[in-house]
């Protein structure tokens, strides 16, 4: 990976570029890399999906427990995201325990698909306060060239779609499908070079400036949103950048539902 | 080892639960150069075992206790994913995952011209993706080839294999099922070139013969996967030679 000796120099670089509207590998503004995905990937997983985003590549895998339901919700069933950044995917990121970027990776595209309602968590229900479904979804980078957080979102929703509650396997009913009622999706902005563009590569990240994360579930609404990082922005920016996620996240949601 | 059962593993033409026969390894598919932002990658696909190896580096040893004077040290991670395994795994650091690292490491630095770079660090992340039985093995395999991807000079490339017993009759390469009922294993990391061995582990019961038995059977499976790692490495560098 090239990481830039001197950062000075790349948010210089990437300063000069942004006057001429140019972006470090020939993109718009707002235009994002193609993004592939596949379903099925995972042999042990329930459901499965890997999603690549140019050189950024991610896995997201299902796994179902039997827990015993919250005394408040006897009813209700568990969801619980964990995004695993280890250090195979990339020279910057470190072993040890989960570091603050990793944990914060893992509870926003958490809260984009629990808020969104998209899991009816009591059909997760199996009996009345004793037993329910726990849905984990674990989210693994590969190869961090950038914006991990779109390529979880998209993976994560993906291997959701194709996940099978194991019933036999746990001896508590027929294999069936974990139902999905919505798609929700994320779209990321960094600033760089003074301005907001969207999809940033890894090198973007580390010479730009804060971040802004929207999920937005069917018919554009809103589930979740984050900002990162050190840096204001103005309401006409956001608004900016809320249009065009409004767009690109029907787009990644057709490619996620195909 | 789940030790002596009466399940029946094998029949009475000793033909396997998959239809292998008693010396014959699962089928197996090497890729390099996976992962893009890495200096090096690669992933074995061992029967439904896929395991993936990055390399990072040479590179700055920090903090400087770590540092060696005369040579590098190898940084290796062995790691199994979450979703790996049919019950989920906590992810984190466990005592298993530990000493696999270690042996890996050790394994490794056999062959790694590690002289060549004093005072810094060569980073092995190997990642289960999804295990079946022989993970360890398949982690050193992908660990060389993501070595020899990253341009790393070595003196030889590390392949691993293990044999084990079924229903007393000793076997190359158990698959799950047949680890779960298995009755030794005997896991060997040789050279290539040289045969020599930079791994060895082994438990459970082996009379004499059937140990020699296990042990030839691994050095057997040696030179086929040997071909692979460098068919591997010629298709992600582009060419023949």
């Amino acid at each position: 990976m090239a990481t830039p000796p001197v950062p000075e120099l790349l948010k210089t670089h990437l300063t000069k570029l942004a006057e001429s509207d140019e972006r470090l590998d020939g993109r718009g503004r707002f235009e994002g890399r193609d993004v592939i995905v596949e379903t099925g990937v995972l042999a042990r997983a329930e459901g499965s999906a890997r999603v690549q985003m140019g050189d950024t590549i991610v896995l997201a895998g299902v796994k179902f427990q039997i827990m015993t339901p919250y005394p408040d919700r006897p009813t209700s069933g568990g969801f619980m995201t964990s995004a695993e950044v280890r250090p195979v995917c990339g020279v910057h990121w470190e072993a040890g325990p989960p570091s603050p970027e990793a944990i914060e990776l893992g509870r926003v595209v958490d809260r984009g698909i629990r808020e969104s309602g998209c899991i009816d968590m009591e059909d997760l229900c199996i009996l009345p306060g004793e037993k329910a479904w726990q849905v984990i979804l674990d989210v693994f980078a590969l190869s961090d060239d950038g914006n991990l957080f779109d390529a979880f979102a998209t993976a994560a929703m993906a291997a959701l779609r194709t996940a099978i509650i194991p019933g036999e396997r746990f001896d508590v009913g027929e294999d069936r499908p974990l139902p999905v009622s919505k798609t929700p999706m994320m779209c990321s902005y960094h600033r760089v070079g003074g301005r907001f563009v969207y999809d940033a590569l890894r090198r973007e990240e580390i010479g730009g400036g804060e971040r802004i994360h929207i999920t937005l579930g069917d018919d554009n609404h809103v589930h979740s949103l984050q900002k990162g990082l050190k840096g204001a922005f103005t309401a006409a920016e956001f608004d900016e950048i809320m249009e065009h996620a409004r767009s690109r996240c029907a787009e990644l949601r057709d490619l996620v539902n195909n | 080892m789940g030790g002596y059962s009466d399940v029946q593993m094998i029949d009475e033409n000793g033909i396997r639960v998959d239809g292998r026969t008693a010396g014959e390894i699962r089928p197996v598919s090497i890729n390099a150069g996976i992962i893009p932002v890495a200096d090096g990658s690669a992933e074995v696909i061992w029967g439904t075992n896929h395991v993936i190896a990055a390399v990072y580096g040479p590179m700055e040893a920090h903090p400087r206790k770590i540092q060696k004077q005369d040579r590098a040290v190898l940084d290796v991670r062995y790691n199994m994913a979450p979703f790996s395994t049919t019950d989920r795994i906590r992810p984190g650091f466990n005592r298993r995952s530990r000493e696999i690292s270690k042996v890996t490491a050790e394994a490794l630095e056999s062959v790694v011209l590690t002289e060549l770079y004093p005072r810094s660090k060569i980073r092995v992340e190997i990642e289960v993706i999804t295990a079946e039985a022989g993970t360890r093995c398949a982690g050193i395999t992908a660990a060389s080839v993501a070595l020899a991807d990253a341009g790393i000079p070595m003196t030889d490339m590390v392949i691993s294999v293990a044999s084990g017993k079924i229903n007393g009759v000793v076997v190359c390469d158990l698959n799950k099922e047949e680890d779960n009922y298995g009755e030794a294993d005997l896991p060997m990391g040789v050279c290539a070139n040289s045969g020599e061995l930079v791994f060895l582990q082994m438990d459970g019961d082996l009379s004499p013969e059937e140990f020699q038995i296990a042990w030839d059977y691994n050095m057997e499976a040696i030179a086929p996967v040997h071909e692979m790692m460098i068919d591997a490495l010629k298709r992600s560098n582009g060419g023949d030679e």
